[in-house]
């Protein structure tokens, strides 16, 4: 079996685009609900590109452009996605045309650009990539389903290296409709916001980030067997489950909505090992919305490199069924 | 040669059946299921479609769901499949744990399309606005059965239930998952059927793939999915392997958003890929079914691609998009369900509509065409929007020759 | 030829095709619209179909038509103001 790295990062996202700036300086928001912050676009597309996309695109391309430029890559191995409502620009412009003006005169680019997979799809028109091309759309797991896939195929030496991402937006009625149900804008949690993450996983250490120990993704699992995954995760590297831990932190999706955040309690709670662990949470700064869980590496992995741990075990979950369990280890 | 996996079960639901028997005699009387649109309210009713033959109420009825709980079609649809799925590996009501991973694109949008206006408005449908994307559908279709340990959902248009599957194979040959079931599931929307409208993408008559005379697709609707597993289950558990996972193969088209390239990049990449994965030469595949949608642009750049991986010898191939329309995300499993049929009752299902080749074309199998020898190993090929293009080789399985 | 017509058709294809940066006094009614010249595609065509029905009632039967009516504004306008219902 190979080992796997994170090697490089990039982000657009409600912090300083392009910057690692949030992890010193984080902007702070009073508001429930925030647009990501944009470098100028127009110094990587040109108009005639540029027309066609809308900010979902030009952000899942340019964070991926940067994070296989920092990776020293031009074309990667494999091109892996996570999106969890895809282009909802579009999609509502769709529907809105539907349900008011009747089925006809659909605007055929709206179309073409709704369906999931065309963010990924234009990153590989755009590195002119022919390699293993896949997009999940699983909510809360979205972006970890992506970074599970890159992990098991490096793994197992299928490929050597791959471009994964987490993409989503959230115009203004979107957001009015997700508050509806609970998931977001609920009173005393994160700012409800907008995803681009991308990140180079691959077999090489040099230069990278992190390691990617262990990982682990679970569908309803019952609180016995999501502590005995984390005990075997930790087993598995070195970390004895009763000894003292080495340095362990844990990051996890606490967002300051009592429904999201009950999971996390209970198990975090209920464990005598991860209870008395530093605590570390990203969501009060980069917000909450389905790909939102694509910054739970990239602060891993920042904490990482400025040796303020030396493992960090990661919980994601979504609907508090499907989970996702990460250990990264200082390179 | 990498390992196979192991197909010990399938579950499918299309325009010409609801259930493998169905469709299988189906497929051998020639009869395809597309017709009129019957379920969806659209004011489109020129377009030929192929819809499954069941309200959702009737699917309701068939699952025990209430008719009231907040569904929608793609997700019943889907729910029926896997039952048919399970029920055939012996797993239904099992405590095994298994892995889940389901294709789909438009999740819940039958019912968003309704109350779109609702969502913003007022909040009398609120219960749909948790049913709408991809992730809930799977879900809900995956908690019909609660013996899922592992779930995820993948969405690359037509390509998605290929894809799923091969995820599935994946997880398996990685030693994560004993057993996993993939594949997909989309019901016809009218989000969709305008959409594909927009782009003049479908045919006013019934399709005819790979014809002289072709004009566009018609869409379809159904669920497919397999029960895959490794070799060590199969005998943990006793089972009888239905068919082999022999080889599969993903690679983008890297052209356009909706085009497929002249030289087929995407689809030979992806061909090539299975083929050196299972181990076989182009002359050793026995039928093809090709992703043929009738559309002008897809069945050339296909042709093209068949030509570039087969040269002078292209098997003999066809598309069933003519009898069940093309089902989208579903497409992939659907579709490899059908060739395992096909190697189940040794017949090649033909090409429906087909009269004349296309300029520089290839002819497929139409008329009164009997396999030439016996089908042992199929290919089948999704080619989805944005260039998501996946092949899967499917292999005949006489009992357990790998020990 | 209808200028008011002109400046209307060119202001509408640059809201539709989102052509940012660009403005009427930029194109010139007589160069190609596809290809060279404002190098739009097929998607684009797609769109102008969408444009003509929505904006001039005309509805094009068959799309491959386009390639002929869409050869640059100029004949774009001749076309829709000898077809136009609305």
């Amino acid at each position: 079996m190979n080992e796997v790295y994170i090697n490089s990062a990039a982000q657009i996202s409600i912090q300083k685009p392009l910057s690692d700036e949030w992890l010193a300086n984080p902007i702070h928001y009073d508001a429930p609900y925030a647009r990501s912050l944009e470098p100028d676009f127009r110094v990587y597309f040109n108009p005639l590109e540029s027309r066609r996309m809308g900010p979902l695109f030009k952000r899942a391309l340019v964070t991926s452009t940067e994070a296989l430029k920092k990776a020293g890559l031009e074309q990667p191995e494999a091109i892996i996605t996570g999106t969890g409502l895809g282009c909802v620009e579009n999609t509502e412009l769709l529907l809105g045309t539907l349900c008011t003006e009747g089925e006809e005169l659909l605007k055929p680019t709206c179309f073409m650009q709704s369906t999931h997979n065309i963010i990924s799809s234009l990153i590989a028109i755009h590195t002119k990539s022919h390699c293993y091309n896949v997009t999940y759309s699983h909510r809360s797991i979205s972006f970890d389903s992506a970074l599970f896939d890159a992990y098991l195929q490096i793994l197992t030496g299928k490929i050597g290296n791959a471009l994964v991402g987490g993409h989503d937006e959230l115009t203004p009625s979107y957001f009015s409709i997700l508050r509806k149900i609970g998931y977001l804008g609920v009173e005393g949690m994160a700012v409800s916001s907008e995803t681009a993450v991308s990140y180079v996983v691959s077999n090489n250490p040099d230069n990278s980030l992190c390691r990617i120990a262990g990982f682990k993704m679970l569908y309803n699992p019952s609180q016995e067997l999501l502590n005995s995954t984390i005990d075997t995760l930790l087993n598995e590297n070195g970390l004895e489950a009763n000894a003292k831990p080495i340095s362990l932190s844990i990051i996890s999706g606490f967002n300051g909505n009592p429904e999201n955040d009950r999971p996390y309690a209970s198990l975090i709670g209920g464990n005598p090992l991860l209870k008395q662990c530093p605590q570390l949470r990203y969501k009060h700064i980069f917000g909450e919305n389905y790909t939102s869980s694509g910054f739970g590496p990239l602060t891993a992995a920042m904490n990482l490199k400025e040796n303020k741990a030396e493992c960090i075990l990661y919980l994601n979950h979504s609907d508090g069924k499907c989970w996702s369990i990460i250990l990264f280890e200082k390179r | 040669m990498t390992e196979p996996v192991y197909m010990t079960g399938r579950g499918i639901v299309c325009a010409i059946g609801l259930c493998k028997e169905e469709t299988a005699d189906s497929l051998t009387a020639l009869r395809t299921g597309i017709g009129p649109v019957r379920h969806l309210r659209t004011v489109h009713a020129e377009f030929p479609v192929g819809e499954v033959k069941l309200s959702n109420e009737e699917m309701c009825r068939k699952l025990g769901i209430p008719e009231s709980a907040p569904s929608s079609r793609t997700q019943l649809m889907g729910t029926l499949a896997l039952k048919e799925a399970l029920a055939e590996a012996g797993l239904l009501g099992t405590d095994l744990k298994i892995s889940f991973i389901n294709g789909t694109t438009v999740g819940g949008m039958d019912k968003s399309e309704q109350y779109y206006l609702d969502f913003l408005n007022n909040d009398s449908r609120n219960d749909f606005i948790k049913t709408h994307d991809c992730g809930i559908c799977t879900q809900m279709i995956g908690d019909y059965f609660g013996c899922f340990s592992f779930m995820t959902c993948i969405s690359t248009a037509c390509s998605s239930a290929a894809n799923a599957m091969i995820m599935a194979a994946n997880l398996i040959r990685s030693g994560q998952t004993d057993i996993a079931v993939a594949g997909g599931t989309e019901c016809i929307t009218k989000f969709h059927l305008n959409g594909f409208n927009a782009l003049k993408i479908l045919d006013l008559q019934q399709c005819r793939p790979f014809d002289a005379s072709r004009a566009g697709l018609n869409l379809g609707e159904g669920a497919g999915y397999v029960v895959m597993e490794s070799l060590s289950s199969l005998k943990k558990r006793g089972v009888k392997p239905l068919a082999i996972l022999e080889g599969y193969g993903n690679a983008c088209d890297a052209y356009h958003q909706t085009t497929s390239s002249p030289d087929g990049e995407g689809a030979y990449l992806c061909m090539s890929e299975a083929l050196t994965m299972a181990g076989l030469k182009p002359e050793d595949i026995d039928y093809i079914n090709a992703h043929g949608t009738g559309t002008p642009n897809n069945d050339e750049s296909e042709t093209t691609a068949l030509k570039r991986v087969f040269g002078d010898s292209v098997p003999p191939f066809s598309s069933t998009k003519s009898f069940t329309g093309h089902t989208t995300s579903a497409s992939g499993s659907i579709e490899a369900i059908i060739c395992s049929l096909a190697i189940d009752r040794q017949f090649i299902p033909l090409n429906l509509g087909w009269k004349q080749p296309m300029e520089n074309g290839l002819i497929p199998a139409h008329d009164d065409m009997k396999p030439a020898g016996e089908l042992r190993h199929v290919l089948c090929n999704s080619f989805g929007f944005g260039g998501n293009d996946s092949s899967l080789i499917i292999g005949q399985c006489k009992g357990l020759s790998h020990e | 030829m209808n200028e008011e017509l002109i400046l209307k058709l060119k202001q509408e294809i640059i809201e539709v095709l989102n052509l940012e940066d660009v403005r009427p006094e930029d194109i010139d009614e007589n160069a190609p619209l596809f290809g060279d010249g404002l190098g739009l595609d097929s998607i684009d065509a797609l769109e102008l179909i969408v444009l003509m029905e929505k904006s001039y009632g005309i509805k094009l039967q068959d799309p491959s038509k386009g390639k002929e009516i869409f050869k640059s504004i100029a004949v774009m306008a001749q076309y829709i103001s000898e077809n136009r219902t609305k």
